[in-house]
């Protein structure tokens, strides 16, 4: 060894052992911690709940407290046959967003690969996606009546045009590098497409699939208000007529319950489907 | 010219179209590559080494200008050319064998034969441990491995490398580096690779193809003579051979030459 380098001693470190804090951003807080306040919002809002109710702010049969929905629900599904409202909903969600992606996935994945696809259907996809779907409920209710149909049509028009844009997004977002890495290896474009842009987009297209998801429900309820036949929404228009305000907010509950068991649902089978995923190790 | 010439470029221009009249990336660019050997393509940031590497992938077409590998004139990508790039291009939904074999199975190479000929490379590049293993726990030199291991199984006359070793920490590099000089060493295998680190260049390469910047011209071609001849297996190998000190500054120089020209420009 030469001279040219010259070893100094070692200082000692100083202890910097992190404090535990509430308020530290982007700092991570242990999981019962979490779990704790998640939980405590609820009781918090519950509580508020049942003392507005007790206090008689309004009238007891405008702001039942949440005991009595709770029974409401239960009568609903023992002796109202709500059961069967509930599978009518859960059946048009089902059925229109999977016909919408079987249109959405092909059209996305094409106009996100091909900029000429795109040229020709981005300026009329564009174009309905500024249409709120609710405006055509008018129409829907003289071409269809207030059955299935206009409930299918409406919740088709009001997701397909935002999945398409954000398929076609999540295409384009696929790296370039990725695709000439297959075309330098000698893959045909149907091969390409086929074993690179397609399973690299589809993580985010579930993603996407998800988020539409939740807005089916809400185009759900609204044709279901506006032309109440069956279903969650009709059973609410129903129990408005007779005051029921117990069973009208036992249905907004069996909604968002209903909603976030889809969410969570989608949530496991993205984890499970794409494992390989950075964000799942 | 050579009778050992695999590639040969000549008078490519490349001007890329834009609103304003056009970015002239290359002007009448003309080089050739010897069979087996490691050509590096060296010159400042922006000078068009990309530009040019992807013309000779096929990816992007010359505005003039004809190409040829083995005599046969190049139009769009193909198997025979194959190609690493800077960017880790593993496909995170294969393992380490699903993607090796990946460009085998294009290809349409019966299964057994792809199998065995993928697990060889991927002992090439010491990753038979992990030939089950998803990228995502990878490192990024494993990940460029993978990259490498894919691109020779599927059996390219030239391997085309753009940076590779540009996203990788130094000693890594080294690492990789030494590698790549193994690998060279064991399958004779032509490259054509592209880097702006000069001992990168002057370690790895045969023969320098220098480009001057805006746009992108042949400066001049490099013969590395001093290390003809002489077994070369790690950086510490080059650093003490005769001749390595006075080949660095000149490099350096030109490449300040380029930086000034740049300023005064
Ligand atoms: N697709 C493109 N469109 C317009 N200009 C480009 C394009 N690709 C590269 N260029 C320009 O060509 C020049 C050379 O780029 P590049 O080949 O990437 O350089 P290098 O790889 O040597 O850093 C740069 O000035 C860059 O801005
Ligand atoms: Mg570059």
């Amino acid at each position: 060894m030469t001279q040219a380098l010259r070893t100094l001693p070692a200082t000692r470190a100083k202890d910097t052992r992190p404090k535990l804090r509430i308020f530290e951003f982007k700092s991570d807080i242990p999981a019962s911690w979490r779990l704790t306040l998640g939980v405590a919002v609820w009781i918090l809002f519950f509580a508020i709940w049942q003392i507005a109710a007790w206090s008689g702010v309004m009238p007891a049969i405008l702001l039942p407290g949440p005991g009595k929905v709770l029974t409401a629900l239960y009568t609903l599904f023992a002796e109202n046959g709500f059961l069967g409202d509930v599978m009518v909903s859960v059946w048009r969600v089902m059925f229109s967003f999977a016909l919408a992606c079987a249109v959405a996935v092909p059209l996305g994945i094409l106009m996100g690969a091909f900029k000429s696809v795109e040229a020709f259907f981005s300026p009329f996809v564009s174009a309905w996606r500024y249409l709120p779907a609710p405006s055509f409920i008018p129409l829907l209710l003289m071409w269809f009546g207030a059955g299935d149909a206009q409930k299918l049509a409406l919740l088709f028009i009001g997701v397909i045009w935002f999945l398409i844009t954000l398929i076609a997004d999540h295409t384009k977002a696929v790296p370039k590098d990725l695709i000439n890495t297959s075309v330098t290896l000698g893959g045909s474009r149907w091969q390409v497409l086929r074993t690179v842009v397609v399973p690299a987009a589809l993580p985010n297209i579930v993603i996407a699939m998800r988020q539409m998801l939740a807005v089916s429900w809400t185009y759900l309820v609204i044709a279901e208000i506006t032309a109440a036949d069956a279903g969650i929404g009709a059973m609410m228009m129903r129990a408005k007529r007779f005051l029921h305000v117990d069973q009208i907010m036992a249905g907004i509950l069996v909604i968002g319950l209903l909603g976030l068991i889809f969410d969570y649902l989608l949530r496991a089978l993205h984890r499970r489907a794409f494992q390989y995923l950075d964000e799942y190790s | 010219m050579q009778s050992s010439t695999i590639l040969s470029v000549q008078n490519v221009c490349k001007t890329f179209p834009t609103r304003g009249g056009g970015v002239e990336a290359l002007r009448d660019v003309s080089f050739s590559v010897a069979r087996n050997e490691l050509c590096v393509l060296l010159g400042p940031s922006g000078c068009g080494k990309s530009t040019l590497l992807n013309i000779v992938a096929g990816l992007h077409t010359p505005t003039s200008g004809t190409l040829s590998l083995e005599g046969r004139p190049i139009h769009g990508p193909a198997r025979e050319r194959g190609m690493v790039f800077q960017s880790y291009t593993s496909f995170p939904w294969l393992t380490v064998l699903e993607n090796v074999e990946y460009g085998v199975k294009l290809n349409g190479i019966p299964k057994a034969e792809r199998r065995e000929r993928a697990l060889h490379y991927i002992g090439l590049v010491h990753l038979t441990k992990f030939r089950d293993s998803y990228p995502k726990t990878l490192s990024g030199g494993m990940k460029q491995r993978v990259a490498i291991a894919r691109t020779l199984a599927n059996a390219p006359e030239i391997l085309l490398m753009d940076e590779p070793y540009g996203a990788l920490d130094a000693e890594t590099r080294w690492h990789m580096q030494e590698m790549l000089l193994d690998i060279m060493r064991t399958t004779q295998t032509t490259i054509l690779l592209v880097t702006h680190d000069i001992q990168e260049a002057i370690f790895l390469a045969d023969r320098i193809v220098f480009l001057s910047a805006h746009p992108g011209r042949l400066k001049t071609i490099l013969e590395l003579d001093f290390k003809k001849g002489k077994e070369i297996r790690s950086k510490e190998d080059l650093v003490e051979l005769s001749g390595y000190p006075e080949c660095e500054r000149e490099i350096m120089q030109l490449m300040r030459g380029e930086a000034k020209q740049e300023e005064d420009a």
